[in-house]
């Protein structure tokens, strides 16, 4: 899950954006995150099937989910985050079954991602997983030593200790303006359940993100990521992906500054993006062509190197390029990824209720 | 209306002019709107600047104002440097052609606006509104807006609200333009009256001769930025110093020939028609001048009725224009040149075709070189 | 019967002049409200559309209207709501009052110009809609971040010893707002400056007003029609406004717009979130209807 570039973009993409040109023979409407497939992959799949592509960007879940709740969304092929996301939108009916036996490569997906899967997705029946990252901190490591010698660089502390937070106020804070990606790590410091849906465990972690506020330049879901390269800022939570990406950038820029990103020992959020077919799809045949085109090994694991997640395909990391594969964030130990949990989906009435907590934590109100 | 000696300041060597406006000029653009004016008005006159529109009366009167500062040049009030001073400080006021009654304030709050600035009592204030109200006859309008006034009501709002401020010198730019022929003639005489009442010297803006000759003291003639003539209405009519003049005020036959001196004195030897004046024509002497008569001092009159004159042709009526209190006729000499005659509308009549006999005194013509 | 039939046409053409307008607002503005209206009364579903049809059948065939007002009640029992409107309608006054002091110099200078001068710096004005608004707000952060170019050049000028900090606050938020919103001041604005008798001026000037007289008692009054359109303009779209407190604003920013947000997409609560829509509209229509009797009234003898 990608998530919010920028909460605006999606905003004003739902409002203004037509659906995509009506039905025709041999094309594809595929709805993706930015940034989020390697560049040849689209050539290559029109190269080998002919189908002509029109390809549409979103930057957060939640445009998606607009789009898709108001129906006839014109799209074929969707990736949305697995966890509330496509997994309420199952529920929903918003998309429909994949006919597998046109899924020649479906052996590769990783065997285990998909038992896990089977929670939301009973069966596997709708989804296919595409990338999985980690929802982890980043930090410029030269300013972090320079203000506290001894910080918990691997630790949770860093983050959701308001003491220590605070050191690192005046050098730059920056939180993703997402709750359901910090009111979790903020339930598992307090030692509580992360995936807790209690109104008295929200109420909690709402009271520890009140103290944190303080310390926190700004919430910010997209722009952490040229801020930490810049070093402007010199702590972020945030994406893996997007750490990794701001962590290759200020390598690139070669401005002395060192990012380093981090999985939190206390453990963190892996979150699964799959791909999925719309019920209304016009062109259901041609999206199961492109899944299973994206289902090999070898096309997958150009995307894996391109934005620092692992995908869901067992047989991709031998073509994943030699400094991706060795990253620890991108594919953990054994060891970390047992501490690395998912988040199930809430009822209205807790969304409801860690939105308005969240309004209260960034406002005051 | 030709005015008494006493009445005529400017004839009078050792009176004090009350404006002295010395070698003004102005461009605009490099073109000369002003052209090195320079004109002495005297308190209580009711004086015209008269001419064609572009030339440059308008931009004169607006420099008084204070709207244009000239490129050069002096403008004294009684001794004071007007144009050391901005708009709001000069004691002098102006009726705007197109009245700019402000069309959000009722018409005493209009004539009241100058006042304000004035730091009056607030009953004092309302005294003098009420009175300008009477002066110009209002009073029962004093709560109406602009817009609900007829023409003749807005002009006479303008006239209350410049002269409440009691200016030393109110400015009139074509006062009477926007009104309609009838009302114009009864505006004049009200104007004229208001102006005896208040004693305020008057300065109008004017291309309409017969306004400035009926209401003025003197009048200024500009051409092309430059006062061409400055006299009292008569003199200007009876004595144009140019063929400018002449011509632009009234009407006037141009007979061009060389200023020549002969046995019965001077005489302009005009090949349509050699004529005697009674001129002194000695500065002009083998000059080619042309003397102007205008058509009233021409008698006209069948053949068979013989009468003397300084200067008498036969001629053919060749048109007849029915004027109502006069007639006007085109008379044609030998030459076939076209005579402007105006006769009286009494007596004999003469009908196109007819040969008449035409003649006017030594004295009824002006010669003029320019 | 010819007449008859050009009778016909004629009141047939007054019906279709008369007709186009209500039309063009009954299908553009009254319909997509009143469905946003039939939303409000709504609840949220796990569904496509995600909320619940008002009118069902019952299972013994009777037709069943449902309608929710709890949506109503709960955006008046939280003060979140309110709080947000009040926030968004303080900015969109703080808004139209900066438009105000630099559109009317701007108007004024404008139409005080040349005729030939006007055309080219109305253009200009209006340049700016050439760009995407979106990106003309991130140019916004590019100046006011704490590297820009403003802090850059007080830096570099010794002025200041560190950055201000004048982004993600509300006075980036105002900046945004003021800068996205002036063309809609200057143009009405200007419209009525440039058909003002100026001779008013001079007249005034005449009179014995000051410069700062005359532009009390003359010049603004005459431009006050201008001054209510351009506020209007600017009030109406700067309440709703959603990019520039996006951008620039802080995370204690609070606003209409972005509660708006979090109800549509965050909450997935289309009838809350409809609910937020139609109280802004009534809260926007109010005054506006109170402003429109208040002018046809003055414009009355």
């Amino acid at each position: 899950m990608k998530k919010s570039r920028t909460l605006l973009a999606g905003a004003v993409a739902v409002m203004i954006s037509a659906a995509p040109a009506p039905a025709a023979d041999a094309v594809l409407n595929i709805y993706n995150w930015n940034d989020y497939i390697a560049p040849d992959t689209v050539p290559a799949f029109e190269k080998a099937t002919g189908i002509k592509v029109s390809y549409d960007l979103y930057d957060a879940n939640e445009t998606l989910e607009g789009k898709l709740s108001a129906g006839n969304s014109g799209y074929d092929i969707v990736v949305p985050t697995l966890v509330p996301f496509a997994a309420r939108q199952i529920k929903a009916g918003f998309y429909q079954p994949l006919d597998k036996s046109k899924l020649s490569n479906y052996g590769h997906l990783d065997k285990g991602l998909l038992a896990r899967m089977e929670a939301q997705d009973p069966g596997n029946d709708h989804l296919v997983p595409w990338l999985s990252a980690i929802v982890v901190m980043g930090y410029n490591v030269d300013k972090i030593k320079q203000i506290m010698p001894d910080a918990p660089l691997d630790s949770l502390r860093m983050v959701f200790d308001p003491k220590v937070v605070a050191k690192f106020k005046e050098c730059g804070v920056s939180i993703m303006d997402s709750p359901t990606e910090v009111f979790p790590p903020a339930l598992l410091w307090l030692g509580l359940n992360p995936d807790s849906k209690k109104p008295e465990d929200l109420k909690k972690a709402a009271d520890l993100l009140k103290e944190i506020r303080s310390s926190v330049r700004r919430f910010d879901s997209s722009e952490y990521i040229n801020a930490l390269a810049a070093g402007d800022i010199c702590l972020a939570w945030g994406y893996s992906s997007d750490l990794e990406v701001a962590k290759h950038r200020a390598m690139e820029a070669g401005k002395g500054v060192n990012i380093s990103v981090v999985i939190p020992k206390e453990g963190a959020e892996r979150y699964i993006d799959v791909l999925a077919v719309p019920k209304d799809a016009p062109h259901p045949e041609a999206a199961l062509k492109f899944i299973n085109f994206v289902m090999q090994p070898e096309e997958v694991a150009k995307t894996s190197s391109k934005v620092y997640a692992m995908s869901g395909n067992a047989d991709a990391k031998p073509f994943v390029s030699p400094e991706a594969a060795a990253d620890p964030v991108i594919f953990p130990s054994p060891e970390v990824e047992k501490t690395l949990y998912t988040i199930t989906g809430a009822d209205p009435a807790a969304d409801r209720l860690r939105t308005r907590l969240w309004t209260e934590i960034k406002t005051g109100h | 209306m030709i005015p008494a000696p006493q009445d005529s300041p400017w004839a009078d060597a050792a009176a004090t002019p009350q404006l002295r406006i010395r070698n003004v000029v102005k461009t605009f653009e490099g073109f000369a709107a002003v052209d090195d004016v320079s004109l002495d008005i005297y308190r209580g006159e009711f004086f015209s600047l008269l001419g064609a529109s572009g030339c440059g009366k308008t931009t004169l009167l607006r420099m008084l104002a204070g709207f244009e500062f000239p490129d050069r040049g002096a403008v004294e009030l009684d001794g004071l440097d007007l144009l050391k001073l901005q708009p709001y400080e000069r004691p002098v006021n102006m009726m705007f052609q197109s009245y700019a009654l402000f069309p959000h304030m009722s018409v005493a709050q209009n004539i009241g606006f100058g006042l304000r600035s004035e730091g009056l009592s607030r009953d004092h204030l309302e005294e003098r509104v009420v009175n300008a109200l009477k002066l110009v006859q209002l009073s029962e309008f004093a709560h109406r807006k602009p817009n609900q006034l007829s023409g003749g009501q807005k002009q006479r709002v303008a006239l209350a609200r410049a002269l409440v401020k009691r200016p030393k010198i109110l400015l009139l730019d074509e006062p009477l333009s926007a009104l309609d022929k009838k009302l114009r003639e009864a505006t004049q005489f009200e104007l004229i009256n208001i102006q005896k009442q208040v004693g305020v010297t008057f300065i109008m803006v004017t291309h309409d001769q017969e306004e400035a000759m009926a209401m003025s003291t003197r009048i200024a003639v500009m051409d092309k930025g430059r006062v061409v003539q400055v006299g009292a209405p008569h003199e200007i009519y009876e004595y144009p110093h140019s063929r400018f003049v002449a011509t632009f005020i009234g009407s006037i036959n141009l007979f061009e020939g060389m200023a020549a001196h002969g046995p019965d004195g001077w005489r302009v030897d005009c090949a349509h028609w050699p004529l005697r004046t009674a001129q002194d024509l000695a500065a002009l002497d083998h000059h080619q001048v042309a003397l102007g008569v205008r058509p009233e001092k021409i008698r006209i009159a069948p053949l068979d009725e013989n009468f003397a004159a300084d200067n008498v042709c036969e001629g053919v009526v060749r048109e007849v224009a029915y004027l109502g209190e006069s007639m006007l006729y085109r008379v044609a000499l030998p030459s076939g040149f076209l005579v402007r005659v105006a006769a009286p509308n009494l007596g004999a009549r003469f009908s196109s075709g007819q040969p008449v006999r035409i003649g006017f005194g030594a004295d009824a013509g002006v010669a003029l070189d320019k | 019967m010819r007449g008859l039939s050009e009778e016909r046409k004629r009141a047939l053409g007054r019906f279709l002049v008369i007709a186009i307008p209500f039309l063009w607002l009954g299908a553009l503005f009254l319909a997509p409200f009143l469905i946003v209206a039939k939303i409000s009364l709504s609840s949220a579903a796990v569904a496509i559309p995600p909320y619940e049809p008002l009118i069902s059948w019952a299972d013994d065939g009777a037709l069943v209207l449902t309608l929710h007002v709890g949506n109503y009640k709960l955006i008046f029992s939280d003060p979140i709501y309110l709080i947000a409107y009040a926030s968004s309608l303080r900015n969109a006054a703080v808004t139209v009052i900066f438009t105000l002091l630099l559109g009317f110099p701007l108007a004024y200078f404008i139409a005080t110009r040349d005729q030939k001068w006007r055309a080219p710096l109305l253009l200009l004005v209006m340049l700016p809609f050439w760009t995407s608004f979106l990106i003309r707000v991130y140019a916004w952060i590019g100046i006011l971040k704490p590297n820009g170019v403003i802090n850059g050049a007080l830096l570099w000028l010794g002025v200041i010893e560190k950055p201000l900090v004048i982004l993600n606050n509300n006075f980036a938020v105002i900046v945004g707002m003021v800068y996205g919103y002036l063309p809609f001041m200057v143009l009405p604005l200007y419209a009525h400056l440039e058909k003002m008798d100026w001779s008013l001026l001079e007249a005034a000037s005449d009179l014995g007003a000051k410069p700062f007289r005359v532009f009390r008692k003359v010049t603004l009054p005459l431009a006050a029609p201008g001054i209510v359109a351009g506020s209007l303009l600017v009030f109406i779209p700067a309440v709703g406004e959603y990019i520039v407190p996006a951008l620039l604003g802080g995370p204690d920013t609070l606003t209409i717009g972005a509660t708006l947000w979090n109800e549509f997409f965050s909450n997935r609560d289309w009838p809350v979130a409809s609910t937020v829509a139609v109280a802004l509209v009534a809260l926007l229509v109010g005054p506006l209807l109170a402003l429109q009797h208040h002018r046809t009234k003055g414009a009355r003898p």
